[in-house]
């Protein structure tokens, strides 16, 4: 019998029927995969389950018995635990205080030893037995806080854990951390539900994929019966073809040359030479400095020194104006908060860095505006019927377009540097901005990226420069590199740089 | 299995998709729009001449002020405190310089009212400093330095000829063709130039701004300088007007001017809005205004009744923001 089944679920919004007539069955001891592309239904389905939404027709039952889960607050009650992308743990409190918070069976003083001995048992299920329980969860890097979260529904007798894209901040190691919790949670006979976007982790962690399109149910697999390919056609309802456009390698002339950069406190002595029409990718996790390298070459890390000239001309930091100037362009690894006018047009956003261009005494010229927001529009594939749409209206895919074009604007190819190009990006989407890396190569770009999705790196660089804590471990060119390889070079390198 | 009925229950709150929160939003205004109008046209003596012109002169002394305010809430500054308190100063400046000729003294008036809010825009520019602090301390350092300059007394002028600032063009109230002005100067920089469009970036995501290359100080600094030669303007027009000026001439505009701001529909956080939304925000606010005046409500009422205006204002755009 399974522990948790949905059976025909609908859900409408208004006219838009977000869920139609889903089923989904889950037994105890599986780690289930709900993939799906952005506005699949998998959050929706999601939040039937945990009682935030309640179902227009269908039936949640719990070990056999359909029951109305009423609020998340009866869905806990029930064994059913979401761990949330944004951590309900107050930062200020201690891992003890935190497992214990808000939990109802605990009396006044929870600092007794059978609760610390309670949370101690369910911290090392999760993998941090080490971890005092006195410790600041301030202090704890993300993915720690999330292992916390673990424990702490743990503590509240939880059979079934949600998790919805817990490792879209994390780093690899923290990300092996979460799957060898999430493997012993499993062992225990529990049974965990895990969204994600990132394919490769539905087969290294998960037994079975459930595969949501457009609010219907495509079909559920064990994982050991398809491969990648078969996954994303069922997501997407068509073949992919190759998810990395395939290129050659056309190294042109130097156009960035970096050295001694320092980016305080992470980063010292980077060196770097970048040529146009290729690809050079930064690859290292959380702390490695990639991305505040890029930052500080944008001209948006106030306290970086070093040498770094543009096609020959030496280009000042800690400007945003001179890098500009110098033609270097950036996209930002937080899309919402840096990268995107929300609240503005999408042709307001494709212009914004141009606007000196199409001006004359500061007086705009509008329809100039116009006619090379739908130029960039076009470049970067965007529906030019959806210029005057809100860019908050977009996907994440689409928005990561805008940044895309934005850079794009003026007569000649510059540098182009981008942190985590696809975050949060889905995996059709993906393709398309793989391609249009690509073509920024073609158009005499010179490329740098930071990411720390491995298969990423391999799949779209022609050389990688792997980083461990602001040090640059190795540099390989196309077709050197290996998963391991990187993978070890950027968790703990075992030559020293 | 058994079919169960699942409960479809009521929710406390408003949820409400984008599109259709913003069909519903449109639809408050428009009836709330017409309500007023009716409520206006069917007061006696709405209409007359007499009354249309106080309306205008009001509408006029406030809705610089207001449209002062526009740039500075675009950029994400919410407010200024001190933009009335600068209205009275501006008026000082203008009545204690009219010796120099009217239309000089209205340049002092402008410099002067740009001068004080260009270093407030400045400190919140360059060093980030909190704008609704720095409003604060700058009301107070107005009143104060105006106390000692003038001893506390009310400025009576030495010149003439300030029939340019009054009186009528054509039947309309030159008040009203100095506000006019300030409205189509006002929309035109914030739509079509690259400040304008500078600000409504800086106030839409200060962040993106700044990674977009954008120079978001002199962006902010602009905002607050426009708001201060608005403020000198309605400075100006009132110092003509009453042939004497304190510092109690521009007291409360502030406040009237961000209601009439909010009740635009220009967002609080930044970002979007425009000065024309603004004409008509100050223009519901003094209809209202008169018609209470009309109908006998004290002076009390009319505050009373603003406030309960802006609050359903603030409540509606919260519903309408909401995802």
């Amino acid at each position: 019998m399974p522990i948790l089944a949905v059976q025909g679920v609908t859900k409408r919004f208004g006219p838009n029927e977000v869920l139609k007539n889903v089923s989904v069955a889950l037994d105890a001891q599986e780690i289930r995969a709900i993939c799906g592309e952005n506005g699949a239904g998998k959050s929706t389905l999601v939040k039937i389950i945990t009682g935030v939404h309640s179902a227009d027709a269908g039936v949640v039952s719990v070990d056999g018995q359909p029951i109305e889960v009423r609020d998340p607050q009866h869905a806990q009650e029930l064994g059913i635990a979401l761990v949330a992308q944004e951590l309900s743990l107050a930062p200020a409190l201690s891992v003890l205080d935190n497992i214990w918070l808000g939990n109802r069976e605990v009396p006044l003083f929870h600092r007794r030893k059978e609760f610390r001995d309670r949370a101690r048992a369910a911290l090392e299920k999760v993998g941090l037995g080490d971890l005092p329980l006195e410790t600041p969860v301030s202090q704890l890097s993300i993915g720690r806080r999330q292992l916390v979260e673990l424990a702490r529904m743990l503590t509240r007798n939880a059979r079934v854990f949600i998790l919805d894209e817990p490792t879209a901040t994390l780093s690899d190691v923290e990300i092996e951390r979460i799957f060898s919790a999430l493997r012993a949670l499993k062992a225990e006979g529990k049974t965990v539900i895990y969204i994600t976007h990132r394919l490769g982790e539905v087969f290294q962690i998960c037994d079975s994929v459930t595969v949501l399109r457009n609010g219907e149910l495509v079909g559920t697999r064990r994982t050991d019966e398809i491969d990648r390919a078969h996954l994303m056609e069922m997501m997407l309802g068509r073949s992919l073809g190759e998810m990395y456009p395939r290129w050659e390698s056309k190294p042109g002339e130097p156009m960035l040359v970096v050295k001694n950069l320092a980016v305080p406190p992470v980063v010292q002595n980077f060196d770097l030479t970048a040529q146009r029409g290729m690809v050079i990718c930064l690859a290292g996790q959380v702390g490695s400095g990639a991305i505040e390298v890029l930052r500080a070459l944008a001209g948006l890390v106030h306290d970086a020194t070093g040498d770094v000239s543009v096609a020959g001309q030496a280009m000042p930091l800690r400007s945003v104006a001179a890098a500009q100037a110098a033609k270097v362009q950036f996209i930002s690894e937080d899309r919402a908060g840096e990268g995107v006018f929300l609240r503005l047009r999408v042709g307001e956003n494709l212009v914004a860095p141009r606007l000196a261009d199409h001006s004359r005494f500061g007086v705009l010229a509008r329809r100039g505006l116009r006619a090379s927001a739908a130029k960039l529009a076009e470049a970067v594939g965007v529906d030019r019927a959806r210029l005057r749409s809100q860019a908050d209206e977009l996907s994440g895919g689409n928005q990561q377009k805008l940044a895309f074009g934005r850079s794009l604007g003026g007569d000649q190819p510059g540098v182009l540097l981008m942190n985590e190009p696809t975050r949060g990006v889905d995996v059709g989407a993906r393709a398309e901005i793989y391609r249009l890396i690509r073509q920024f190569c073609d158009r005499g770009y010179c490329l740098v990226m930071a990411s720390s999705d491995i298969e990423e790196v391999l799949g779209t660089s022609d050389i990688i420069v792997s980083m461990y804590r602001g040090r640059q471990i190795a540099t390989y060119r196309r077709g050197e590199a290996d998963v391991q390889r990187v993978l070890a070079d950027i968790t703990h390198p075992v030559a020293a740089a | 299995m058994s079919d169960v009925p699942l409960r479809s229950r009521f929710r406390l709150g408003v949820r409400l998709g984008g599109a259709r929160a913003r069909h519903v939003v449109l639809a408050i205004r428009v009836i709330a729009g017409g309500g007023i109008a009716i409520f206006a046209l069917s007061t006696p003596g709405f209409t007359s001449p007499l009354s249309i012109n106080s309306l205008l002169n009001a509408i006029s002394f406030i809705g610089c002020v207001a449209v002062g305010m526009t740039f500075i809430t675009i950029t994400g500054n919410i407010m200024s405190l001190a933009l009335g308190a600068t209205v009275s100063a501006s008026a000082l400046v203008f009545l204690a310089s009219l010796s120099l000729g009217v239309f000089p003294a209205f340049l002092v008036a402008i410099l002067f009212g740009v001068v004080i809010t260009a270093v407030q825009g400045a400190l919140v520019g360059y060093i980030r400093a909190n704008p609704l602090l720095v409003s604060i301390a700058a009301l107070s350092l107005l009143i104060g330095g105006a106390a000692i300059a003038t001893g506390g007394q009310r400025i009576y002028p030495g010149g003439e000829g300030l029939q340019v600032f009054k009186g009528r063009v054509a039947g309309i109230p030159v008040e009203a063709l100095y506000f006019f002005g300030t409205v189509i100067i006002g929309q035109f920089v914030l739509s079509w130039t690259r400040i304008g469009r500078e600000m409504i970036m800086v106030g839409s995501n200060l962040r993106a701004a700044i990674a977009a290359g954008v120079n978001t100080a002199r962006a902010i600094t602009v905002a607050y300088v426009l708001a201060g030669a608005c403020s000198a303007v309605s400075g100006v027009l009132l110092a003509a007007r009453y042939g004497s000026g304190d510092m109690e001439l521009g007291t409360g505009y502030d406040y009237t001017a961000i209601a009439a701001v909010l009740v635009g529909g220009t967002a609080i956080g930044g970002g979007s809005g425009s000065v024309v939304r603004t004409l008509v925000g100050v223009t519901v606010i003094a209809i209202i205004a008169t018609v209470l005046l009309l109908r006998g409500f004290s002076q009390q009422w009319q505050y009373l009744i603003t406030g309960l205006i802006v609050l359903a204002v603030i409540m509606l755009h919260t519903i309408g923001e909401r995802r």
